[in-house]
């Protein structure tokens, strides 16, 4: 037993006088001289449920990170229920009682949950087979009320059945202090719901959670306590969340207040972008898309809402060409594109955010400037064919970083640098050029913190009252009510209703939603 | 000690580190190689001698290392632009051998008028080299045949070929060994005066430059380097992805067979069953440690010539077997891949 499992099995609930379950102090870090944590101060009790919120790249994952053991601090001090210690590595950090579920999920793809588990316990374990650790998974996954089934292979699980695994393990290996990673980020509103509750009741039981999350919804409504990072110091630390407005949280991420603004001013233009049952086979892993109709006009927001994975994926990919449809018409400034390639398209004025930056919209190992330049660089907007003009590309680049305003961005960077938010920037500042006529934004604020949030949709609300026309697909129902015209929703690869913002209700919504299976 | 550090991959590393690892991942390997020779029996005080003085510093060793370095140049830097699209060319021989056929065929069928003999040689075998690599491009863009597979089969297809001609209508009935007459003088690259080094020094070098503004400054570079690191993506944002690939594919099997044009017209005079063998391993350890970079392309090229040169001497004076000699290049060449492995990588132990 080590010294922290001493130490907790020795604790008595949340009685006034128990140490706290993890406190940090003074806490330095810094990456190639670059400060990632500054004298950063975190208290957690026993028994509940902490927010950590902030901007992307205000530290929160580098915090947590220190405390389990991923990195080690440059300066400070930790104790795990009053003892001090400092993990040296995640393996130390959860035999310590401190456990870690991270962004990017730590289970081996072709193992199955017991296999995982096993893999985890490690050599020092009693554990010896992968029966006995199945046994343990199901006993854990009952006890907690969190359904896992032992037996399946991760490849084949959905996101939020990996995350319970990845948990259950954690819990396993002996966690009592459990940090998730912005765990909803990746979940539907539902399966989110499902999750906090848990968390909230893992707390109650005497463990205590720490949950990183953009969404103030889920801070309110779920945690007990809040802290707040920015430029990698917490400038609040551990307030109740009781008593804590929005607007407040909003001010103390950004450090300043932003105005939230309403959908774009419309003037019911003409149809611009019109598909008529569009079809698509399904395969093994995805939805088809099924005699698919719709009508986007000019200086217009049509909102697609859903739950992800009933073919906006295919939807997407149709669109900006990179499937070829069965059949059906997609009809853009008069002329069918169904065949075009992603380059006539563009030709056309059709630009694509996708929902995966790094999949298809950009290239991680080329350089800012680079990625900036992948769409004109053929249109000879950098000399011809034979001398490229590197330079210019780089002046470029520079009045796009000036005027997109993208932290930590210089032309020469490579792309793989940028934290999303300003990642999308980059992104946008290529697509939305004068040329554009209809977007295509799949969930672009997807892991966007506030500030960028608010930098996308402002973005977009402009494209919009200057004349283009907006698809925009999001499984975020907030994003979608506060920037569309019309809202559809899509369920099992369709469109399966259509109606004015206006009139949208919760009812209307939930009724289409839920004849998804 | 070791489970309580770890990897971490440098976000850039700088250039002096860069320079630092690499050269001490050189010293490593040539200080375990001299152990090993003077294991095998080579006195301690001949090695600085065979190694660097006969490779670099006399002007007969350093002819001769230039004169090998020299097709080396041109595999490495048809690995290296086949490698930028993310084309596995393991054909780089079979190519070499159909572009020393070709060049063979002008030279002893004498097709042309004398003065056209070495350009048209030099066309036809870079048509012929890209024509054997154009196959194995059209069974994957056609039917996703798997590159790795049917570029390294076509390699065996080229060399039976060439033992065909070699043993059939081509050979020298004048020699007891398989291989053709001598090339007339208009078939073969003029001698510069200085050891072995012939003409063909100009045709690698202004390759060599070819390549690099190719690849470095041009649109079709950038193109390429896009399809290489993600290929949905080039598609997206509508790059000729198809077009792009397919012409980098072709200059690579075009290098290749310019570097069987380079070795018969330059060094044998004449087709033999030797010229092609080992070109495949040298030309993707080229390309892996000059990470595709023509510049640095060169600059392996040349140091991998210098190991050769060593090499032969090594075997010559003192009856090094060629296991040994092979044993050493592995060694040294595996000691600089460790050393690129940490310049990217650093060890961190926890405080
Ligand atoms: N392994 C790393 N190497 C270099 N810089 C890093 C590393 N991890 C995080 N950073 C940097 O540290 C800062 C904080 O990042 P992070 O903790 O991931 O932010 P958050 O989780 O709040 O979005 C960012 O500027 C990020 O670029
Ligand atoms: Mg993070």
């Amino acid at each position: 037993m080590t010294a922290a499992q001493k130490a907790i099995a020795g604790r008595a609930g949340s009685l006034p006088g128990t140490p706290p379950a993890l406190d940090m102090q003074g806490v330095g870090k810094a990456f190639d001289g670059k400060p990632a944590l500054e004298d950063a101060a975190f208290t957690l009790e026993w028994g509940e449920v902490h927010a950590i919120v902030g901007e992307n790249g205000a530290g929160k994952s580098t915090l947590m990170n220190v405390a389990t053991g991923v990195y080690a601090a440059d300066s400070g001090h930790q104790a795990i229920n009053g003892a001090a210690i400092a993990p040296r590595n995640p393996t130390e950090a959860t035999a310590g009682g401190l456990g870690m579920v991270h962004q990017h999920f730590r289970l081996v793809e072709s193992f199955t949950v017991a296999e995982n588990v096993l893999l985890g316990l490690g050599k020092k374990s009693r554990v010896r087979s992968v029966s006995e650790a199945a046994a343990l998974v199901m006993a854990k996954s009952a006890e907690i009320g969190l359904p896992v089934d032992p037996h399946r292979v991760i490849a084949d699980l959905s996101i939020a059945d990996r995350q319970r695994a990845e948990i259950v393990k954690v819990l396993l290996l002996g966690a009592r202090i459990l940090v998730l990673d912005e765990p909803t980020a990746v979940l539907t509103d539902e399966e989110a719901r499902a999750l906090l509750d848990f968390v909230r009741r893992l707390a109650r039981q005497g463990n205590a959670v720490v949950l990183i999350t953009h969404k103030f919804r889920e801070v309110a409504a779920f945690c007990d306590r809040i802290t707040i990072m920015r430029h990698g110091k917490t400038v609040l630390s551990g307030a109740q969340v009781e008593g804590i407005s929005e607007e407040e949280v909003a001010r103390l991420i950004v450090g300043e207040t932003l105005a939230t603004g309403g959908r774009p001013a419309s003037r019911h233009g003409a149809v611009r972008l019109s598909i008529k049952a569009l079809s698509l086979p399904a395969r093994a892993h995805g939805q088809g898309l099924h005699a698919l109709d719709l009508d986007l006009r000019e200086a217009e927001v049509l909102g697609i809402a859903g739950v992800g994975g009933n073919g906006q994926e295919e939807l997407v990919a149709c669109l900006g060409g990179l499937q070829r449809p069965a059949s059906g018409q997609i009809i853009l400034g008069g002329r069918d594109i169904l065949t075009a390639t992603p380059q006539e398209r563009r030709h056309a004025g059709l630009r694509v955010i996708p929902s995966d930056r790094f999949a298809t919209g950009m290239i991680r190992e080329l350089s800012i400037a680079d990625n900036m330049a992948l769409t004109s660089v053929s249109e000879g907007a950098f000399g011809g064919p034979l001398y490229l003009r590197r330079d210019r590309m780089r002046k470029r680049a520079e009045t796009m970083i000036d005027a997109f305003d993208i932290r930590g961005a210089t032309p020469e960077r490579s792309a793989a640098l940028l934290s999303g938010g300003n990642a999308q920037k980059v992104l946008l500042s290529r697509e939305l050029d004068p040329g554009m006529k209809v977007l295509v934004a799949h969930s672009p604020s997807r892991g966007l913190d506030m500030k960028a949030t608010h930098f996308v949709r402002t973005a977009i609300r402009q494209a919009v009252e200057n004349g283009a026309a907006c698809l925009l697909i999001s499984e975020d129902l907030q994003e979608v009510l506060s920037l569309s015209h019309r809202v559809a929703v899509m369920n099992r690869g369709t469109i399966v209703g259509c109606r004015a913002a206006d009139d949208v209700t919760p009812e209307w919504i939930g009724a289409l939603l839920a004849g998804h299976a | 000690m070791l489970d309580a550090a770890f990897l971490v991959r440098r976000q850039q590393p700088g250039l002096l580190l860069s320079a630092l690892s690499y050269t001490g991942g050189l010293a490593f390997g040539l200080a375990v190689s001299a152990m090993l020779l003077v294991q095998a029996g080579v006195p301690a005080s001949a090695l600085v001698d065979e190694f660097l003085v006969a490779a670099f510093l006399t002007s007969d060793g350093l002819s001769q290392t230039v004169t090998a370095a020299l097709p080396l140049i041109l595999v490495g830097l048809a690995s290296a632009v086949a490698t930028r699209v993310r084309f596995w060319n393991i054909g780089v021989e079979g190519q070499l051998w159909l572009g020393a056929v070709a060049a063979t065929w002008v030279a002893l069928h004498e097709i042309g008028p004398e003065s056209m003999r070495l350009p048209l040689a030099f066309v036809l075998a870079a048509l012929a080299g890209s024509g054997w690599i154009a196959i194995s491009l059209v069974l994957k863009q056609r039917w996703g045949v798997n590159e790795v597979i049917s570029s390294l089969l076509l390699g065996s297809v080229a060399f039976l070929l060439v033992q065909h001609l070699l043993f059939g209508i081509w050979r020298d009935p004048a020699n007891s060994f398989p291989v053709t007459a001598a090339f007339p003088p208009a078939s073969r690259f003029s001698a510069l005066g200085w050891g072995q080094l012939h003409a063909g020094l100009f045709v690698a070098a202004l390759i060599a430059l070819a390549v690099w503004f190719l690849l470095e400054r041009t649109r079709a570079g950038f193109y390429a380097d896009a399809v290489g690191l993600n290929r949905q993506a080039a598609l997206a944002t509508g790059l000729p992805v198809r077009r792009t690939l397919a012409g980098l594919v072709l200059l690579s099997g075009a290098l290749s067979g310019l570097a069987g044009m380079v070795i018969v017209s330059g060094t044998e005079h004449r087709l033999n069953q030797a010229v092609g063998n080992g070109y495949l391993f040298s030309a993707i350890v080229i390309a892996y440690l000059a990470r595709a970079k023509p510049f640095w392309v060169v600059v392996v090229a040349l140091a991998l010539g210098a190991v050769f040169t060593a090499g032969n001497v090594l075997k010559v004076f003192y009856g090094v077997s060629e296991g040994m000699i092979v044993l050493v290049q592995g060694t040294v060449l595996i000691s600089i891949l460790m050393a690129q492995f940490f310049s990217t990588y650093s060890l961190n132990r926890p405080s």
